[in-house]
Order: C-alpha cells, then structure tokens, then sequence
C-alpha cells in the first residue's frame, strides 16, 4: 500500500541525535558574527521551509477548516460548523468503509508480520546464499503495488487466473477469489502483503541480529531448541521491534487504498470500499470537498491513536 | 535430512515470491488471444507482439516519459533542497530552529490521504492541474528527507567547515565545496528512495493528472486495467512498468536493504 505523498510512509519518529549545544563561553562568536550565522541558517533552510509552510503545515490546518464548511468544486463555501460530522454519523456508508478497513487491516497485519518474521527468521538462521535470499524476498517491495494489483487480479481470475488453473488441475474450483463476498479482502491483503513484507523482514532482520549470541547460546545450554528457544527466548527479545513493525503495518494498513482501486473498483457490493476509497469519491468523483475533508480527519485520528498506542508499549517495554 | 530443510525452505519461500513476476513476463510474451493457461508457458511460441500492441494502443512513453520526469527532477531537488535544510538545522544557529525542525517532523503523524482535499483545493486553485509543477513541487516538502540528511550532517565533525570559515569561504562555498562531497554516500542512498517512491507513486498522480497526456505509467497502468484491453497487454506494459525499478534494484540491492536496516526509511 502506498501511503504518503509519493509513498513517504506515516511512521512514527524515531529519536533524532543531539546537535551539540553552543560552544563553550571561551570561544563564544561575537555578535556579528552570530548574526551572520543565523541568516545563514535561515536562507539554507528558506526553500524547505518555503515548500513546508504551504504544503505541509497549509494543508494540515486547511483540512480541519474545510471540514467545518461545505466547500465545493466551483469554490463557493458556507461555515456548517460540525453538520459534516453529525452527517457522518448518520452516513451507512461511512461505517460500512471503516468496518471494510478495520477488517482488511485485520487480515493484513497477521498475514504480513507473519511472512516478515517467518522470512526473517529463515534468514537469521541462513548461512548458503543468504544476500541472495534476502534480495528476492526483498523484490517485491521495491515495485508499486499497482504493479502488485495488476499481476494479481490476472492470478485470481475466475476463468484464466494461474490459481485456478492450479486447482483445476486437483480438480477443484473454480474459486472467484474477488468476486466473493467473503474472500475479496484476504485475497486483496495477500498481494499487499506479497508486495509489502520486505520491509519489516529487514526490520525484524536487523533486529535479530541484535540479539547477544551469548542469550541464545546460553538457552541452547539449558536445553531449551528449536520451537521452545524461539517462543521464550527470541520472541520476548523480540518485542520491541515486533510492536513497531506491527504498528507501523497496521497504519500503512488503514490507508489502503490503491489495490482496490486496481483489482476491485470496491466491489463486490462495497465489500472492499474502503476509508480512503469513500474519501476519494466523495472528493473526486462528488466534489464534495469539505465532507471528504471531515473523513479525512476520521483517517487522522485513528493513524495517531495507533500511534500513541505505539508509544506506549514500546516506551514500557524500554 | 533435517540439514536440508532450511536451503529447501527458504528455495519454496524464494519460488512463490518471485512467481508472480515470471507469470507476468510469461504472459507478456504468450502469443495474444485465446487462452493465455497453458499456452504462455510455451516459450517456442514467444512473441513482441503485446509489446508493440500496447506502445502503439495507449500512450505508454509518454507515461513513461511523465513519470521519468517526476522521479528525476524530484530526485534531484529534494536532495538539493534537504541537504540545505539539514545542514542549516545540524550546523547552524538561528531563532526557532528547533521548533521548526520538530513540526517538519510532526508531518510525518498526518497521512497524506488526511489532508488530500486540501492540498489539492490549494494546487488547483494555483493552477497547478495538469501540470508538471502542480504534480512536482507539492511532493518536495519531505520530512523524512530532511530528518535523514539532519541526523548525517550532525555527526560530521565542526572543525571541518571551521577550517574553511577560517580561510574565508562564502557559506554557499562551504556547503558546495564541503558538506556535499562530505555526504554524497547519504545522497546517493535517499536518491535510489526518491526515485522508488515518486516512480511507485498513485495517489498524487492520479488526482492531479486528469488527462491522458499528464499520466504517469502507474496510473496509466491503472487506467488500461479499467479500460478493456487484453492480458496479455496488459502484462506488456506492466513488465515496461517495472524495468525501471528492476534496473535501480539489480544495481544497488546491498546498497537499499542495509540502509532501511540502519535509517529505517521507508520506501
């Protein structure tokens, strides 16, 4: 799923490094010459700060004023104060999405942090070609998840999709994979999640090789292998890095947007119409901006409570 | 026996993640019409046809052209314009940089979709539609970029850029002839991003290109899904679509999976 401006992920930060503080009182620039340093500083920074003030920070702010009118294509607007979230409330179609993204995210998370460790754990324990095997697993990620959607949609196709064909040959099937009610967002979350869990595979990764191999070394001395080491030793050392992973999936998650748009248009009957896709047609298809906008922010706050919810465990577990 | 199961393991897992890119470029290449199964797994058969039915049927180098012009030219600025701004909030001492540092990075907790209708009332009402600029500078504004370039550039020791203030530089000087070849490692790596994230890119694309001519190849490759052409094109253009990212990937593949492990960016 792509999620930010040109797939810049909502993530949260990590902690940046200390710039270190002025220099000591000895050598302590005199006036001008601090001056000079701080104009410096300021036209450096002038064009980000420029692009940032009325795209990022314009924007942020726009959002939750559009919200409270009813602006339209042709750009004239009203103050309606909160009748679009009292519409919200009101509106099938609205809950009916978040229950589409909740469940698809859902679907999705398991199925991604699974592969991802699954992967990562195959690796760790790789020593024969294990740069190779990372680069493949690896591949997908570095694609557009229309590409994802497009291959995929052909995969899954009733009458000349590969898995069909594959479970003709056990004569089974055949299986409509997006055209059923029931099976169109697991199948949706396995391409997202084909596509998207080399990412947290090289997290889990790199957190894996953390590990002290003395704990693990130890644990093997106490007789504790295999299935039994991994689920009381790695795991817990783990979970840190396993909490960020699964956050930072399941807000990439709530955003899902463009497999649907691709393989099933939100189909069958809304059952893949997700949060974003309701924003997009009541944007772009309806202009109805300043209802979009409203939806918008519904999107916002769960992204930061999931967020805060990050923070939390992960500040416990420290 | 139990010796052999982690190579087999990790051979199946490495089987299933790359099938679905054999199929596309099996499909790609399988004589067109008729059924596409068992018919493109013949390769006596292969054929360019679906390659040139699909240059000459939709507009794809100009997709193509489109989307290289976003990527590159968003490359290009975005290192410039962070690199600046890192250096500015690492090195240097000026009024509000710290509150300012801390809101470009608070932009990172607003997903892009949030604040979609208002970026693009505002690019609109600019005239920024159908345009180059309208689908360009929009996407500069990039925190994770400027947080990257921050976080190099304040490891580099002072005295580096003292030595040069000594002998009398310009601070424009400094940062041409100092900073940039001190960081061209960092460069490189958030320029193979970049790329990857504006060629990959849907959403912006989608709502701000509304003709055929301002497309790039991955809403074109959309739209041709939508429209009603054969598979087998459709593959064509995909593994067209992907080239690009096979190529950046095929080169710098050590290169990319080390620094998400290190920085933690996120293509």
């Amino acid at each position: 799923m792509t999620a930010g401006t040109a797939g810049e992920r909502t993530a949260p930060t990590p902690e940046p490094v200390p710039v270190p503080g002025p220099p000591l009182p000895a050598d302590r620039p005199t006036r001008p010459a601090r001056r000079r340093e701080a104009r410096a500083g300021l036209l450096f920074v002038a064009p980000m700060l420029l692009l940032f003030a009325v795209f990022r920070f314009g924007p942020t702010i726009g959002a939750a004023f559009l919200s409270l009118t009813d602006y339209r294509l042709s750009g004239d607007w009203r103050f309606i104060g909160a009748e679009n979230y009292a519409r919200l409330l009101q509106d099938d179609l609205f809950w009916s999405s978040l229950g589409v993204t909740a469940l698809y995210t859902l679907f999705f998370v398991p199925l991604t942090v699974g592969l991802s460790l699954g992967t990562a754990l195959l690796l760790h324990r790789a020593v024969w070609l294990r740069g190779f095997f990372r680069g493949v697993f690896f591949l997908p990620y570095v694609t557009s998840i229309v590409l994802a959607a497009v291959i995929w949609k052909w995969i899954y196709d009733v009458e000349d999709g590969l898995l069909n064909a594959a479970l003709g040959v056990l004569s089974l099937g055949p299986v409509d994979f997006l055209g059923d009610e029931r099976l169109v967002l697991p199948s949706i979350a396995a391409t997202s999640a084909w596509k998207g869990f080399g990412y947290s595979m090289l997290i889990l990764l790199a957190g894996l090789q953390s590990i002290p191999r003395e704990v693990t070394e130890a644990a093997v001395i106490d007789g504790a292998t295999g299935w039994r080491r991994l689920r009381w030793v790695t795991l817990p050392l783990l979970r840190p890095v396993l909490f960020f992973v699964l956050v930072i999936e399941a807000i990439g998650a709530f955003q899902v947007f463009d497999a649907m748009y691709v393989m099933t248009a939100g189909g069958p009957v809304r059952a893949s119409y997700s949060l974003v896709y309701l924003l997009y047609d009541t944007g772009f298809k309806f202009f109805d901006f300043g209802y979009a906008s409203a939806l918008g922010l519904v999107l916002f706050l769960v992204v930061l409570v999931f967020s805060l919810i990050q923070r939390r465990l992960i500040g416990r577990d420290e | 026996m139990a010796r052999l199961r982690l190579p087999v393991l990790l051979f199946l897992v490495a089987l299933v993640t790359l099938a679905p890119f054999v199929v596309m470029v099996l499909v790609a290449f399988a004589p067109p019409g008729g059924k596409t199964l068992p018919g493109a797994f013949d390769l006596t058969r292969a054929t360019w046809e679906n390659f040139s039915a699909v240059l000459s049927g939709a507009d794809i180098t100009r997709w193509a052209a489109n989307s290289l012009v976003y990527s590159l030219v968003s490359v290009v600025l975005i290192l410039l314009f962070s690199s600046m701004a890192g250096y500015a909030f690492a090195k240097k001492r000026f009024p509000g940089r710290e509150v300012l540092f801390w809101s470009f990075l608070a932009t990172l907790m607003v997903p892009f979709q949030a604040t979609l209708i208002p970026y693009f009332v505002l690019v609109s009402r600019l005239g920024g539609v159908d345009t180059y600029w309208g689908l360009i500078v929009p996407t500069l504004a990039n925190s994770q970029a400027v947080f990257l370039m921050r976080q190099f550039i304040a490891q580099l020791p002072d005295e580096l850029f003292e030595a040069a203030k000594i002998d009398g530089a310009s601070e424009w000087r400094i940062y041409t002839t100092v900073v940039v070849p001190l960081i061209t490692p960092v460069l490189a790596t958030l320029g193979v991003f970049v790329f990857l994230w504006h060629w990959n890119d849907f959403l912006w694309p989608l709502v701000i290109g509304q003709s055929s001519e301002m497309r790039t190849l991955t809403v074109g490759l959309a739209t041709l899904e939508g429209e009603n052409v054969p598979v087998n094109q459709i593959m064509a253009g995909a593994t067209i679509t992907v080239l690009p990212c096979l190529l950046v990937f095929g080169l710098l593949q050590r290169y990319l999976t080390d620094s998400i492990a290190t920085t933690g960016l996120k293509a």
